[in-house]
């Protein structure tokens, strides 16, 4: 790809326009697959493992689902794009969770979508007179999967009426079910209430817990769903807490009306109690319903497993050609009949094991409590390490923060604890397989390093500038950038500024240095001091002696777990091959940290504006420049400036070129802004519109303190730099200039889908 | 480019709607011979309402920036333009509309009756509903 413009500004532009799910629609895809084929098959198999007290197992799988449902909604609302779960961990806990959860989600989808048309088969051939037997079930459940396996493919797109009409029905069939059926419960039925004690309940949990799959699927599909941050946790809260009641009663109702013992050997539970109260017809209206819930909860899973493989290949975690769309119909294909493929080979087990629905479930459960856990990781780790990116719409509220996640890994891990061993084994080799892939596969390719590290109590989360101190006449300025930026990104930990000087030496054997000169290494750390002092930040001072200054700086970043270097620079492009002058340049492109250089003239900074182009600075370069705005009072807005060149030749087709220019501009101001993690609250814009982006930047810049620029490309480093734009704004204005680059290109990347 | 052009020039800002990658660089080779004053490339993302899609819209998305990098290849002035809506053809009519485009150009794509049948024949909609020029492209043999 050459040349395309990173997606966000895409994203923000038509955000509105790729969202066209709303509230009904998100609940119609997670309450529908979560009602889906388990409310029909499910009773069965619960009633068998812990009679009517199975009502208590799903109420548990119901709870560990509203923590898993928390946590995802949270970290959805701050990253709302395609891929669920599996987006979530790989960008907190890295490529190698990552994998495992993606490999895990996956795997999982294909065991729920395989029960559900098992499912299917079995209610088509149980209530059909004259079909018979478990090779016609996995006959009809493989027709039904090569039915949707079809439509996603082709990519006929449903419409949302009839979507909505469908679940609806359902849904409305289920609530009659259970109203109904309320009055047919026979309470000698539930009198032996918990038949397998306290562990049937639970070991009954790890088996329900599939239905719970549905909310995920909004989570995956969360790029698309409008309002995200409102309409994301309220479906997702919403349909779990009702989807959680809703089974809790039809399981009272169906072991109440039919015996546990008898219900627990049926294929079609629900269709037996129904045929209780409601005789035939009820018999059609449920075969109906589930007809219908496994077509759409499989569509579904399909749906949301290409969503996963498509994030995983977008991280470098899976081939890009697995992802491949159709030339025709622009579907990916291929991930479809991947995934499908699977899914039948799963569902053909069934010829060969009869509790083959059970342990598809099981397998389906134990990979998304996995998930789950780690989501519930990653959470802490994204509230931890808190990224500048990472500003969801909707928080846990304070008094649940801790309790949320840290409950909702223990849950699962016991439920996990619970499980048949069979279950267990297939569900570790599906991890193992996660953990293969990512050392065979997924190393090899860049990946994510994840925000682990940053998160850990034992790392130093103190936020640390280092401030390498050459010049007296500079070093009150740089240390007020310092203090303005470490105050910034201190959050709820210390910061640190640092101010080094390097006293070079020739040798490192040979150590006597000329004695005035270490009296003025030393006096310039006292001034730094006292600066510090009368500034109220507190400073630490290191003197070194170095062969190499850069080579020293790069150290003592590292020794002192830095987190931005700040250097003065004296303003001048270098000459020959450097760009900024040797010591500069050796930092520019070996520091693994925020690194910016600031040029003074002499003014006290008030007026703070960024310069956004498209390198990839310019989200650091915004945020400094919030974070020196603020050094002339607290609520100080930066000015955020965009260029847009107007080509005379260009111009004359178009009506009005300097509005669309402006609006242009402002869209990628709002991008950058947004990836730079500033609300729109705390910026002002100005586009300006010109024929060079120097003519217009000089006449806007003259009046302002200090601007800030991105770097614009590491590679530009290397170049001849005469001309270049950073240059000759330096020389033609008069203000400060602060020239930043990010340390983190890696995480910056991957908030662009499109590179 | 072209410096007599009007807004009484057929090419004068043409509207080019490409599919992907490699159809949006045939489509610009193909009308590169012509000089076209200005080019909107535009790309239809597939979209239903109230339903997700089978591709996931992001991928639709990555596909549209290939597309339209593949444009500015050959044409580096180009603007680019992304709409979204499940009828393609009507979406490039008021692509059109919107940026008052002077003649839409495609390039046919070609296939047998079923695919044109399965992907729903765009090129039959552009040229019998259109309300401006529609300019068809030379199907080169591609090798």
């Amino acid at each position: 790809m050459t040349g395309a413009p990173p997606c966000w500004r895409n994203n923000v532009s038509e955000s509105q326009l790729d969202r066209t799910l709303g509230f009904t629609e998100a609940m119609t895809l997670g309450g529908g697959t979560m009602i889906g084929a388990g409310i029909f098959i499910l009773p069965a198999i619960a009633a068998e493992s812990a009679g009517p007290a199975s009502s208590i197992s799903f109420g548990i799988a119901g709870f560990v689902a509203l923590l898993a449902a928390l946590s995802l909604a949270e970290l959805a609302t701050g990253m709302p794009i395609s891929g669920g779960s599996y987006h979530y961990v790989n960008r907190g806990l890295g490529s190698f969770f990552g994998s495992i959860v993606g490999w895990g989600m996956w795997t999982g989808l294909m065991f729920a979508s395989a029960f559900y048309m098992v499912g299917f088969g079995q209610y088509i051939v149980e209530s059909v007179p004259f079909l018979d037997g478990r090779a016609l079930i996995v006959l009809i459940g493989l027709l039904g999967l090569g039915l949707i396996v079809g439509v996603n493919y082709y990519g006929t797109e449903e419409s949302s009426g009839a979507q909505n009409i469908m679940i609806g029905t359902e849904f409305v069939i289920v609530l009659i079910y259970t109203g109904v059926g309320l009055f047919f419960i026979e309470t000698a039925n539930l009198i032996d209430f918990a038949p397998t004690g306290p562990s049937g309940i639970v070991a009954t949990t790890g088996i329900v817990f599939v239905t719970f799959l549905g909310f995920e699927i909004i989570a995956t599909v969360a790029g698309e769903i409008k309002e995200p941050g409102k309409l994301i946790p309220l479906t997702m809260v919403l349909s779990v807490v009702g989807v959680t009641i809703l089974y809790m009663i039809i399981m009272i109702v169906s072991t109440g009306i039919i015996p546990y013992q008898e219900l627990g050997g049926s294929l079609v539970p629900v269709a037996d109690v129904a045929v209780v109260f409601a005789g035939s017809i009820g018999v059609v209206a449920i075969v109906f319903a589930a007809v219908i819930a496994a077509i759409s909860s499989s569509n579904s899973s399909i749906l949301a497993a290409s969503r996963v493989l498509f994030a995983m290949g977008r991280d470098n975690l899976m081939s890009d050609w697995l992802n491949e769309t159709h030339d025709r119909f622009h579907t990916p294909h291929r991930a479809v009949v991947a995934t499908g493929a699977v899914t039948a080979g799963l569902i053909g087990i069934g010829l060969e094991v009869e509790a083959i629905v059970a342990l598809l479930a099981e397998v389906a459960s134990f990979s998304f409590l996995v998930t789950y856990a780690l989501v519930h990781v990653a959470l802490i780790t994204f509230r931890r390490a808190d990224p500048p990116e990472y500003d969801p719409d909707f928080e846990i509220p304070e008094i649940l923060y801790p309790i949320v996640p840290v409950l909702g890994v223990l849950a699962s891990a016991f439920v996990i604890t619970q499980m048949a061993q069979i279950v267990q084994f297939v569900g570790v080799g599906i991890i193992g397989l996660g953990g293969v892939w990512y050392l065979v596969y997924a190393r090899t390719n860049a990946v994510e390093e994840g925000l682990l590290r940053d998160a850990l109590p034992g790392r130093d989360p103190t936020y640390t500038v280092l401030v390498p101190i050459v010049n007296p006449k500079t070093q009150q300025g740089l240390l007020e950038l310092a203090a303005a930026n470490a105050s910034a990104n201190a959050g709820n930990g210390s910061a640190e500024i640092i101010a080094l000087n390097v006293l070079q030496v020739a040798d490192d054997t040979q150590q006597n240095v000329e004695v005035d000169r270490l009296d003025h290494q030393r006096e310039l750390l006292e001034a730094s001091r006292s600066i510090a002092e009368k500034i109220d930040v507190s400073l630490q001072t290191r003197a070194v002696l170095g062969q190499d200054v850069s080579k020293t700086i790069l150290e003592v970043l590292e020794s002192e777990e830095a987190d931005h270097a700040l250097l003065g620079w004296r303003g001048s492009f270098g000459q020959g091959e450097y760009a900024f002058g040797p010591n500069l340049d050796a930092l520019l492109t070996d520091a693994p940290v925020d690194v910016t250089l600031a040029k003074f003239r002499e003014q006290p900074i008030n007026d703070v504006v960024a310069l956004i182009g498209d390198g990839p600075n310019a989200s650091t370069a915004v945020r400094r420049a919030a974070e020196f705005a603020t050094l002339s009072g607290e609520n100080t807005r930066p000015t955020l400036i965009n260029v847009q060149l107007v080509n005379g030749e260009k111009s004359r087709g178009s009506t009005d070129p300097s509005n669309t220019s402006v609006e242009r501009g402002e869209e990628v101001i709002e991008g950058v802004a947004r990836q730079a993690g500033l609300n729109p609250t705390e910026y002002d814009t100005s586009v300006l519109v010109g024929e060079t982006v120097e003519s217009a930047v000089t006449s806007a810049t003259n009046q302002r303190d200090l601007i800030c620029l991105g770097l614009s490309d590491r590679s530009d480093l290397l170049r001849d730099r005469s001309g270049s734009i950073a240059e000759q704004i330096h020389d033609q204005t008069l203000c400060n200039v602060a020239i930043a680059k990010s340390g983190r290109r890696n995480s910056e990347d991957n908030h662009n889908p499109g590179e | 480019m072209s410096s007599e052009s009007t807004n009484e020039n057929i090419l004068a800002h043409v509207l080019l709607p490409v599919a992907n990658e490699d159809d949006a660089l045939a489509t610009a080779r193909a009308l590169e011979p012509y000089a076209p004053a200005q080019v909107t490339t535009l790309h239809v993302v597939e979209k239903g309402e109230g339903v997700p899609d089978k591709t996931p819209v992001e991928q639709s998305e990555k596909m549209a920036e290939e597309s339209y990098a593949a444009i500015r290849s050959v044409f580096p002035d180009a603007d680019d333009q992304t709409a979204y809506g499940r009828d393609i053809a009507g979406k490039i009519f008021e692509a059109a509309d919107e940026v008052n485009a002077s003649a839409i150009v495609y390039r046919s794509r070609g296939g047998n009756r079923l695919m044109q049948f399965l992907s729903g024949d765009i090129s039959v909609k552009l040229v019998t509903k259109a309300d401006r020029p529609v300019i068809a492209l030379p199907h080169e043999e591609e090798t």
